[in-house]
């Protein structure tokens, strides 16, 4: 078929804060075709989605409609031009009953009012498509996540959609409800319907879809028919490239006595989590975004309420509980969100890098100014964070909030450090200063625990990674064994053997 | 590749503070002085501007606990009920044995004080929003002043309150008096301590406070029980200034003291401000209400000019500055 597509991106890209995200991607999207869009988290798929839903203006190239360039394509002319996306994140309003949710914004009207028999009729019959036999009237706050996902398909669909894009659609729904909407997909293509479908399940990619676009690191690293594809040959499209010399020398250190161990570890969605965190080693914890990763540092920093069938710290038995007995325990946490959770935005430099003390210190001595500078001054020499610390941390670039969110635990030298994605958002430059930060912390004898969604650095930095998929551990491998395509491929539960076949 | 210290931390600016919120609510107060002063015959005398510092002393001493409480990112609604208490309670307290009346406020005090941490177990334990659980501590505490007091004024007479109320040491109103040693104890508290800290952590991030280790749920309970010690304290001072406590003489005190908090720059979302601003915030209230009295109006005329006041001063110098 050789017809005009619908929708297409010629050439865009796109940076957030000076962070390029997108560059140079093209795509299109032809009408009776399954499209897959492959990519590692943070390779650029979910701006590249915004882009052609109009959600977000591309900062160079241009969006086509029906083959023609619209300048800035915006959410109202996007859905006009039969474009529909159904998100990752759900954006159901809870307290509305399934059919308002479905019919919302786009209500069947009669003077002025909402006609609420046409909208049940319509949407009985999307659901029907989708195999949602629930009553309509049910509040979709008291439906399962999976149902819940259905729901937003039939959203998708009551808009009678040209093209409609699914961001990980069966990563919450059953095998029986993911058959239904694969065969759904393809009676929706043999329609004319364009869909562009993205998932990390490469079987269901195999299956499914007739075109693959590959992302990585923002640039495209294929744009072919899936004919001939093996599942491997995805693999190897997404990790790609090399890593360059952007990774200090990988040397082990000599200490090697376990500071950490907690057996059958469960808290939040963790479940029965063995453990064992050694001084002087990286320990990478990889996965795929939100398997329990952050659940399992907050859950190690006593923030998170858990249990565990046997836990020792640093020697003493238990779980620390409570984030003041972690720190005494010799922990230290950098969160991910430095923003939300890092930072004291409107606080200067100097102050930020003071906190934990601030919480250790007893409450009601003096503050030592001179001191407070001294030891300001030297972690900002350190760290390489230049000029005056007394502005406010906020005036920073991302790479340098990172930096004083690590300094601000330098003081309190603590032998565990938890690290949790220190790297998202961070310049090339930081990113190489902070790598070979966490190696000499290592080679201290420390032991740091690094979550981590940027794959390369799983296996260039770390001594050991732990892959994490739904709240468990499922594979640990050491440095060597661990190459991207081994983290990726037990990421997404596809041995590499298997995914060959 | 050392930056040299004073690149670090550049010295001692005098435009930084002249660009304060404090210094600008004090400029602000002298300018109102100054042009009351001379259009108005008597309001710069002597006699009458302590006596309004006497006045601002008791919303200044609120003030303190309320500037602590917006500061850590709460608020806290009671304030006036526990100024009826602690006037109310005096009296009530006093035992006999307790000649100097010392007795009977230290107790009161502890209750106050005792009142506030409850508030802020509410807030930090039972995570109720500070407006419903200071409220509601406050409807509370009218109830059982009402069962107790009724409608009758109680009178009190003590050598410790007389003191407050009638004494000028060097010149100066005990109640002045009283207000700079609080002050200075507050200002210490917030600016030298790793207390004070803690609460400017707790109320511009709360998030980020705990995982950096700061006890928060402590924090919080130790503020809102400061700002019942405070609270308290200010209503022994009304009890000395008034001879008699009453139920309802407290009200104007709880308005009074956010007014303050927020004309001297504290930012109502917390996380930053100082009570060096709510000091000159706490003048600039009972300056306007000596102006509006000096106006011959009808008592409601008075409330809507002083509302309109306040919004336009606010408009002027405290407009909430776009953060983040």
């Amino acid at each position: 078929m050789t017809s005009v597509p619908i929708v297409a991106a010629r050439g865009v890209s796109k940076s957030f804060f000076g962070n390029r995200v997108l560059s140079d991607v093209s795509i299109a999207l032809a009408p009776g075709r399954i499209h897959a869009l492959l990519g590692e988290n943070g390779a650029g798929k979910s701006t590249l989605i915004n882009l052609l839903s109009g959600a977000l203006v591309p900062d160079s190239g241009s969006i086509e409609v029906d083959g023609r360039s619209v300048r800035s394509l915006t959410p109202s002319e996007a859905r006009r031009a039969g474009i529909a996306v159904v998100q990752q994140e759900l954006g159901l309003t809870s307290d509305l009953s399934v059919a308002e949710n479905i019919g919302l914004g786009a209500y069947p009207r009669r003077f002025g009012l909402i006609d609420y028999r046409r909208l049940a009729r319509r949407a009985r019959e999307v659901c029907d498509l989708v195999g949602l036999h629930e009553d309509l009237s049910t509040p979709v706050a008291g439906l399962p996540l999976g149902r819940r996902q259905l729901v937003e398909i039939a959203k998708a669909l009551f808009r009678e959609p040209r093209v409609l894009i699914l961001d990980e659609p069966t990563s919450s729904l059953s095998a029986h409800e993911a058959d239904t909407l694969t065969r759904l997909l393809r009676r929706l293509r043999d329609a004319g319907t364009a869909v562009l479908y993205i998932s990390h399940r490469l079987n269901e990619v195999m299956r499914l879809c007739d075109h693959v676009t590959v992302l990585k690191d923002g640039a495209l690293t294929a744009d072919r028919s899936l004919e001939g594809v093996d599942a491997s040959g995805l693999v190897r499209l997404m990790v790609g490239r090399d890593p360059g010399d952007l990774f200090p020398r990988w040397t082990p250190s000599d200490a090697r006595e376990t500071v950490v161990t907690v057996t059958g570890f469960s808290a939040g969605v963790l479940r029965d989590i063995d453990l064992e965190i050694r001084r002087g080693e990286i320990l990478g914890i990889g996965g795929l975004v939100g398997q329990g990763q952050e659940e399992l540092l907050l859950g190690l920093y006593g923030a998170l309420p858990g249990k565990a069938r046997k836990a020792a710290f640093n020697g003493v038995a238990g779980l620390p509980g409570s984030v003041m007995r972690a720190n005494a325990l010799g922990l230290a946490y950098v969160p991910a969100d430095r923003k939300r959770e890092g930072l004291h935005l409107t606080h200067t430099i100097a102050w930020n890098m003071m906190v934990p003390s601030f919480g250790r210190a007893r409450a009601l001595s003096f503050r030592r100014r001179a001191d407070e500078r001294a030891l300001a001054t030297a972690l900002a020499d350190r760290l390489d964070i230049k000029g005056d610390l007394t502005r406010q941390v906020q005036a920073l670039s991302g790479g340098n909030q990172q930096k004083v969110a690590l300094a601000k635990w330098m003081p309190s030298d603590p032998p565990i450090l938890l690290l949790n994605d220190p790297t998202r958002g961070v310049d090339v430059e930081t990113k190489r200063e902070i790598y070979v930060l966490l190696r000499s912390f290592a080679a201290e004898g420390r032991a740091v625990v690094l979550s981590s969604s940027d794959t390369p650095e799983l296996v260039h930095l770390c001594d050991r990674v732990a892959v994490m998929r739904e709240g468990r551990i499922v594979s640990t491998l050491a440095h060597g064994e661990a190459t991207e395509e081994a983290i990726v491929a037990a990421a997404m539960a596809a041995e590499p053997a298997r995914a060959a076949a | 590749m050392s930056t040299p210290a004073t690149e670090r931390f550049p010295g001692f600016r005098i435009m930084n503070v002249l660009r304060s919120r404090a210094f600008l609510t004090v400029a602000i107060v002298a300018a109102v002085w100054v042009i009351a002063g001379l259009l108005k015959p008597g309001f710069g005398a002597y006699g009458h501007l302590r006596y309004l510092l006497e006045l601002a002393a008791v919303i200044g001493i609120v003030a303190i606990g309320q500037t602590l409480v917006v500061i850590a990112g709460g608020i806290d609604l009671s304030v006036g009920a526990i100024v009826t208490v602690s006037a109310v309670g005096v009296p009530l307290a006093s035992f006999a044995g307790d000649t100097s009346g010392i007795g009977a406020i230290a107790i009161v005090l502890a209750a106050a004080t005792g009142i506030g941490f409850l508030n802020g177990l509410g807030v930090a334990f039972l995570r109720v929003h500070p407006m419903i659980m200071t409220l509601a501590m406050a409807t509370f505490l009218q109830g059982v002043l009402i069962l107790i007091a009724g409608g009758t004024a109680i009178s009190a007479g003590s050598p410790v309150l007389s003191w407050l109320g009638n004494a000028r040491p060097i010149g100066i109103p005990a109640g002045v008096v009283l207000w700079i040693f609080a002050a200075a104890a507050a200002l210490l508290l917030m600016h030298t301590t790793p207390f004070g800290a803690r609460v400017y952590a707790l109320g511009a991030n709360p998030l980020a406070a705990a995982l950096s280790g700061i006890n928060t749920r402590a924090t919080t309970i130790a503020v809102y029980a400061i700002c019942g010690f405070f609270a308290g304290l200010a209503g022994v001072l009304v009890l000395g200034m008034n001879g008699q406590g009453y139920v309802g003489i407290g009200d104007p005190y709880l308005l009074a003291s956010i007014a303050a908090v927020v004309l001297g720059g504290t930012s109502i979302l917390g996380g930053s401000g100082t009570y060096a601003g709510t000091i000159p915030g706490a003048v600039l209230l009972v300056t306007i209400t000596a102006l509006i009295t000096v106006v011959n109006a009808s008592p409601g005329w008075r409330s809507i000019l002083f509302g309109s006041l306040i919004l336009v001063l606010l408009l002027f110098s405290g407009r909430e500055a776009a953060r983040r």
